[in-house]
């Protein structure tokens, strides 16, 4: 079976759904910012944590923004958070910051 | 097994959507009959453990079962560093204790040896079959002999290639040090495509590291059928401050594509037979494809990869079966640990979504590779990817490699990420 695919943006889906009757569902779905914040979670978790490399779940949303517009923008040096900042709109930054305020 | 089929599913979940509608305010019937579902993954290296692992964090009530046949896992990256000398096989171990206590992940040790994608059932060595919903598989590679005349897969006993890490990986450490000084280490490398694109590359340098220290007047030549490999620049500039002319490269249109190995006199022969080159220690990496059983299901291509929708990783062959990590065409994702476990997640949501009726996400995903010179100088490569028109692609603008002519603490202070990397990227996996 070949389907065509609808790009969700998961973060516009749960505002679009929200105050409805399926917010529960809405809660429960895996959203754009989450599945790109687990992609960070490769490097950013504890057990990296002691060389130097942050555990994003400990950091306030705020801060990842603005961090990682400071890499992306020439604003901060970096080994390679640069090369990687570079990949990310502010609007895709803002969801994934906001995925790890979760906890 | 259980009863499960798309079309009463997609009932069940138009009936919720209308309940849904009408005020009734709980998770929904779709949610529900997805969690009973129950995902096999085959392979439980980076791409196939990340799948079970991140499949139970979005969608904890799934069934999970993972089967792979060994209890220890020693990972591919990393094992330059056992070759190099200044790390042990327990560096590179990783087991699925956690992925069963702490996930509820069913580990099944054993090996599948065939799929009934009809039946969505897989049966084990061991004798038992097992059905699913879903089956992920993430089957690694496998070697092409065929394609280098004079050698066979009976003679990497004597001749490791020692890119599945374990007990190869011991005997190529064990080579390199009963080698005498002044003795000559050959790499043959293997052509594109192939798991880990820097990796050779990283290995000649750790064993020079060896070398250097012990064995100071041997030599080292690498063998390529490329004209051209992964950070070459960073490479060369690193061997020449670090190791002088210790490491030769040759290029394949310069004499360096292998056209036979003389197993018994540990010879390789090239350029068109005017060059025989004599080995104290032969480090064969052949041709790669993907892992056997994505053959015998009859997933690959011709060119001995399986072909997938890169916006799901799902089969183009079959529309249960998903395939990822190493033996799948991914675009421009390497084959590499940290592109497995990004597709892992990439996988599980789309299961989770899939499964819950709802349309796939097109996330961003990265990818980072370190590559250590000597112990304390290490070059990176990143890329950040998005499906686009069909495949996985590098972001413009994003990424790139190390910067040329850095300084020796920013060499050092990526040598420090590179242990940071492995720590971090394992217990994501595993942990």
């Amino acid at each position: 079976m070949k389907k065509s695919h609808l790009y969700l943006v998961g973060l516009a889906a749960s505002l679009a759904m929200a105050g409805t009757a399926t917010q529960a569902l809405a809660d429960d779905e895996i959203t754009r910012g989450q599945l790109m914040a687990a992609s960070c979670k490769a490097c950013h978790n504890a057990a990296a944590a002691d060389d130097g490399v942050p555990e994003l779940n400990r950091i306030p949303a705020e801060v990842i923004e603005s961090q990682m517009k400071a890499f992306r923008d020439g604003d901060r040096d970096a080994t390679i958070m640069d090369r990687h900042a570079k990949g990310y709109t502010d609007e895709e930054i803002e969801s994934m910051a906001g995925y790890f305020s979760r906890f | 097994m259980h009863d499960f089929n798309r079309r009463n599913f997609l009932k069940v979940a138009g009936v919720s959507g209308a309940a849904a509608l009408t005020g009734i305010g709980c998770a929904t019937n779709g949610m529900r009959e997805a969690e009973r579902a129950h995902v096999v993954v085959v392979g439980g290296g980076s791409g196939g453990a990340t799948a079970a692992k991140y499949i139970k964090q979005f969608s904890p009530n799934m069934r999970v079962t993972l089967i792979e046949p060994n209890a220890t896992y020693y990972t591919c990256y990393g094992s330059n560093w056992v070759i190099g000398g200044f790390a042990g096989m327990d560096d590179i171990a990783q087991g699925y204790d956690t992925l069963r206590d702490e996930y509820g992940i069913e580990i099944v040790q054993d090996r599948v040896t065939a799929v009934d994608a009809t039946a969505r059932s897989v049966r084990l060595a061991g004798g038992d079959s097992m059905g699913y919903d879903k089956l992920v598989m993430s089957p690694g590679i496998d070697f092409r002999y065929d394609d280098m005349p004079g050698i066979s897969e009976a003679d990497a006993d004597r001749i490791p290639h020692a890119w599945k890490a374990g007990s190869q990986t011991e005997l190529l450490r064990s080579q390199l040090h009963s080698m005498p000084n002044g003795g000559v280490f050959v790499m043959v490398a293997p052509p594109n495509p192939f798991r880990c694109p820097p990796g050779p590359y990283e290995r000649v340098s750790l064993v020079a590291h060896y070398l250097k220290q012990e064995k100071p007047r041997s030599k080292i030549i690498i063998l390529d059928p490329k004209d051209g490999f992964s950070k070459q620049g960073l490479f060369e500039e690193g061997w020449a401050e670090h190791y002088g002319d210790m490491i030769e490269w040759r290029a394949g249109s310069s004499g360096g594509r292998a056209e036979e190995i003389d197993v018994s006199n540990m010879t390789v022969l090239a350029d068109s037979g005017f060059e025989r080159v004599r080995a104290d220690v032969l480090n064969f990496i052949p041709a790669q494809r993907a892992g056997q059983i994505a053959h015998d299901v009859g997933l690959t291509n011709d060119a001995g990869w399986v072909p997938v929708d890169q916006l799901t990783f799902k089969s183009e062959m079959d529309d249960n079966i998903y395939v990822l990590g190493d033996a799948s065409v991914a675009g421009a994702m390497p084959k590499s640990g940290h592109s497995a476990n990004n597709q892992g997640k990439i996988v599980a949501a789309a299961i989770v979504r899939e499964l819950a009726g709802q349309e796939p996400i097109n996330p961003s995903s990265a990818n980072t590779c370190y590559s250590l010179v000597t112990p304390d100088y290490a070059v990176s490569v990143a890329a950040v990817y998005q499906y686009q028109d069909g495949a996985q692609a590098g972001v413009s603008g994003a990424g790139g490699v190390s910067p040329s002519g850095a300084s020796a603490s920013f060499r050092r202070r990526e040598a420090g990420y590179t242990r940071a990397w492995y720590n971090g990227i394992t217990s994501d996996i595993w942990g």
